[in-house]
């Protein structure tokens, strides 16, 4: 298939994860769609390397996986703490920052 | 007729229903089996990019660790079933509207660009490109790569102390 | 050469001086008699000055520069200093000599004042005779108008010199506006002429007008607008309202001021600026026209006057209006010589009139009556003045009254000189008539008590010498001006026909018998030719009307305008500021929802800015 092709696959899946993000009451199917959005990423970068031949995109990619596994470990850890805190994980009541 | 691209619409098919099973499910729990879906198609879809590597640490990382935790995290905290979907989604049209219009205009980027470049050959051992540029050019990355997971496990050791 | 010009400086200056002694030596000012000496003594000097400056003038005109005020690039724009001619220093003597005398005699007129006020007349009185000087011997046309504002801001100050009085302080704002009204359009014709020639001076634009320059074509506007300027100062029609009303001065003031200097300043000025004026010979028609009316209008109002005062202000007014014809009529110099002739004894009867004030203390003249038996001196002097003013011959005012009439006949302005004869007639009239009623005939019935008036007068007597002299001395003048005038009759700028001197003779005796009969033999009585006469009569009492037609126009319209803008300023200035702050404070409270806490709100703001941003990338292709 084309190069365009995957990008517009990566493109509509980008847009669904950030859907999720703005849409979801709950603040780990938030997480949830920060996850889709980077993995729309990675399938970017990995078809971006394939078709130019650049072996770069995948290291980069081995980079961003690491790096998206500890966000989702510590962020889910912060979820649950906040949990035992406020008794919620319903974001719209994580609000302590309203102007 | 050549295999890729029923791989292809096959793995993009599942990849984008589950996606929206993602987002859309009222159910916690059945979102995040939606999202280990959606991850192993990505898997394929790396198969079928001639990614294997990346293809077994994405299944190994992301289908396997993250959904297993996101898992601990769910049962951990309660509520996970609401009855109707404003109780688990919230301003569904704006959101659309707001995601709509960036595909929208991310399309149109793609549209212009000369990108129907042909698929080069595979030269080589990709795996074995992969370890060496990452040893070699991008050793730095690597290294500090180490210190963020060194990191990450202080911030983690930090969160599971009891409190007192 | 130059000495008529540094005499002329001196004139000029002396006064001056006085003003700024008296104005910054406080302990001075406070002291009255000392201060009123200064100011005589410099008033003496000036007129020595002037008259040794007119008796070296020669026919070249004669300049003296002090300051050269604003230089531009290829010279000077506007410079202070003096022109001294023939006409300007006989002017300059004018000006000193009724100064001084009017000096002199305010001693006696305001002996019970308080010093600290008589300090503060005086120090006027020097102010306006520097101003007054300025503005006869400027050499352009912007050192004229700011002594002529100067003599305004005078005139004001004179006439409101009594200042806790109502009506005086009324009066003087009244003079003020409405020669200020004047005052705007004269400004503007003197900027106007300068955008078309190029300068101020009266000697360049003298000689652009000799040499027939295009320039000075088309000046009709202009010379309106100057003329606007003179018609407000020297009470034309319709401006002349304030000049009756300036009455509430202290009678010196008014004989200065009212009579002899600052209301003829107007004549003056066109006089000095005739060469202008031929060039637009409408404007001219319109100046004798509108001269004309004035002097029969103001001396239908005298007939009807009960003060003696506002008789002699009207009478003033009409004569004003003699000059002004006498200009319009294209003989300046006919003018100009009535401007000299009336100065003397117009100053002559106010101070006279004074007198008879500061004797009664009331200014009704049916309050007054056989005054002739009690105050001898001062009914002969005032009868010497009524005698110049009515033109009889042999006294001062005849020569230069049928002069303005000759020139009226010949230059053309026929229905004018109808006029200034039946106003001719009048005049004799209606001085007579003060004559029959205050002097002549039985003292009235009311007692001459104290009157609220100027002075605490107690009984009818001759004035003090520091009155009587000075009028003797007018009386003097005026005579022996006649007298000169009827033996050497000099030349004039033309012929006038056979039949005037009788003619003005005629009118003036006939004026007096009319006079004689209705006041003195009482055959008329006054009530049957009021009768006859009841439209004119009435609406005479009424001052015609005028001056409620200006209040009116001051009171709705000025005032309306007052609060129309202050209506404006309040809800539209204000309140576009209000409404600006107003929609601040809302806007950032509306702006302020924005951080509403949600991290899912943020994530909308980070999408919306990176649609944007693609958005705006893109356009440009």
């Amino acid at each position: 298939m084309t190069l365009q092709a995957y990008l517009t696959l990566a493109a509509v899946l980008f847009c669904i994860g950030l859907f999720g993000v703005i849409t979801r009451r709950n603040t780990i199917g938030i997480l949830l769609g920060i996850e889709l959005m980077l993995n729309a990423v990675n399938i970017n970068l990995v078809a971006f390397a394939r078709f130019l031949g650049d072996v770069s995109g995948m290291v980069f990619t081995v980079f961003t996986i690491s790096i998206t596994v500890a966000e989702v470990a510590l962020g889910l850890a912060l979820v649950i703490l906040i949990f035992r805190i406020r008794r919620t994980a319903v974001a719209d009541h994580l609000d302590l920052l309203k102007g | 007729m050549s295999l890729e691209p029923i791989a292809f619409w096959g793995l993009a098919v599942a990849l984008l229903a589950s996606a929206l099973a993602v987002v859309l499910t009222r159910n916690l729990f059945h979102s995040v089996l939606y999202l280990a879906l959606s991850l192993t198609a990505t898997a394929g879809l790396f198969l079928a990019l001639d990614a294997e590597f990346l293809a077994a640490v994405q299944l190994l990382l992301y289908a396997g660790g993250v959904v297993t935790i996101a898992v601990f995290a769910i049962v951990v905290t309660e509520r996970l079933v609401g009855d109707r979907i404003t109780q688990t989604s919230r301003q569904l049209f704006t959101g659309f509207i707001i995601a709509g219009a960036l595909l929208v205009a991310l399309l149109a980027i793609f549209r212009r660009g000369p990108l129907t470049v042909p698929r080069p050959a595979v030269s080589g051992d990709l795996t074995r490109a992969i370890g060496q540029s990452l040893l070699t050019t991008y050793v730095l990355p690597f290294e500090l790569l180490g210190v963020l997971f060194l990191a990450a496990l202080l911030g983690a050791l930090y969160f599971a102390r009891p409190d007192d | 050469m130059a000495a008529s010009g540094t005499f002329a400086l001196w004139a000029w200056l002396a006064p001056g001086l006085a003003f700024l002694l008296l104005g910054l030596v406080y302990p001075l000012r406070r002291s009255g008699k000392p201060a009123a000496g200064v100011s005589i003594v410099f008033s003496a000097g000036a007129l020595l000055a002037a008259v040794s400056a007119w008796r070296a003038t020669v026919p070249e005109v004669a300049r003296r520069t002090l300051w050269e005020w604003i230089p531009v690039e290829d010279g000077v724009l506007t410079s202070v200093g003096v022109l001294a001619d023939a006409d300007s220093t006989l002017m300059l003597i004018l000006v000193a000599l009724v100064s001084f005398l009017v000096q002199v005699y305010s001693v006696g007129y305001l002996a019970e004042e308080p010093p600290a006020s008589l300090g503060r007349y005086y120090a006027y009185q020097s102010l306006f005779a520097f101003s007054m000087m300025g503005l006869v011997v400027a050499p352009n046309f912007v050192q004229l108008f700011i002594c002529w504002e100067l003599v305004g801001l005078c005139s004001y100050l004179l006439i409101g010199y009594w200042y806790a009085r109502p009506e005086a302080a009324r009066a003087a704002v009244k003079a003020f506006w409405i020669t200020k009204a004047g005052d705007v359009f004269f400004l503007i014709g003197i900027v106007m002429l300068w955008s078309r020639t190029g300068t101020f001076d009266f000697s360049e634009l003298f000689e652009m007008a000799q040499g027939g320059s295009e320039v000075l074509a088309g000046l009709g506007l202009v010379t309106f607008f100057i003329y606007l300027g003179a018609a407000g100062k020297s009470a034309q029609f319709p401006f002349h309202v304030w000049l009756p009303d300036a009455m509430e001065g202290p009678t010196p003031v008014s004989a200065l001021i009212h009579a002899a200097t600052m209301v003829t300043a107007g004549v003056y000025l066109l006089f000095r600026t005739a060469f202008l004026f031929e060039r637009t010979p409408d404007v001219l028609t319109a100046v004798g026209w509108i001269g004309a009316f004035t002097a029969l209008l103001a001396a239908t109002l005298a007939c009807v006057q009960h003060d003696i005062k506002r008789v002699l202000a009207y009478s003033t007014v009409s004569q004003l209006g003699y000059m002004m014809t006498a200009i319009g009529a294209g003989f300046a110099g006919a003018g100009f010589l009535h401007l000299l002739t009336h100065g003397v004894f117009k100053a002559l009867l106010f101070l006279a009139a004074g007198a008879v004030i500061h004797a009664i203390g009331s200014n009704d003249i049916f309050g007054m009556g056989g005054l002739a038996r009690r105050m001898p001196q001062t009914v002969a002097v005032f009868l010497i003045g009524t005698l110049s003013l009515a033109g009889i011959p042999f006294f001062a005012g005849f020569f230069s009254k049928e002069e303005i009439l000759g020139a009226a006949w010949v230059g053309g302005l026929t229905v004018p000189f109808v006029m200034l004869v039946l106003t001719a007639l009048l005049t004799a009239f209606y001085m007579f008539r003060v004559v029959f009623i205050a002097f002549l005939g039985e003292p009235a019935a009311v007692p001459d008590h104290a009157g609220d008036r100027d002075a605490p007068g107690g009984h009818a007597h001759d004035a003090p010498a520091s009155m009587t002299v000075p009028l003797w001395i007018l009386a003097a003048l005026a005579m022996v001006i006649g007298i000169w005038v009827a033996v050497w009759r000099p030349e004039t700028e033309f012929k006038p026909p056979f039949w005037l001197t009788p003619l003005a003779v005629l009118v003036a005796i006939g004026g007096i018998a009319l006079a004689w009969l209705v006041y003195g033999l009482r055959v008329i009585s006054p009530e049957w030719l009021f009768r006859r006469l009841s439209v004119i009569g009435e609406a005479a009492v009424e001052r015609f009307w005028l001056d409620d037609l200006f209040a009116l126009i001051y009171r709705q319209g000025i005032l309306a305008l007052a609060r129309v803008t202050g209506w404006v300023d309040r809800y539209i200035v204000d309140g576009v500021l209000n409404a600006l702050s107003a929609w601040t404070l809302t806007l950032g409270d509306r702006l302020r929802r924005i951080q509403s806490g949600q991290a899912q709100d943020y994530v909308y703001g980070i999408a919306l800015g990176v649609l944007l941003l693609m958005v705006w990338m893109r356009w440009p292709r």
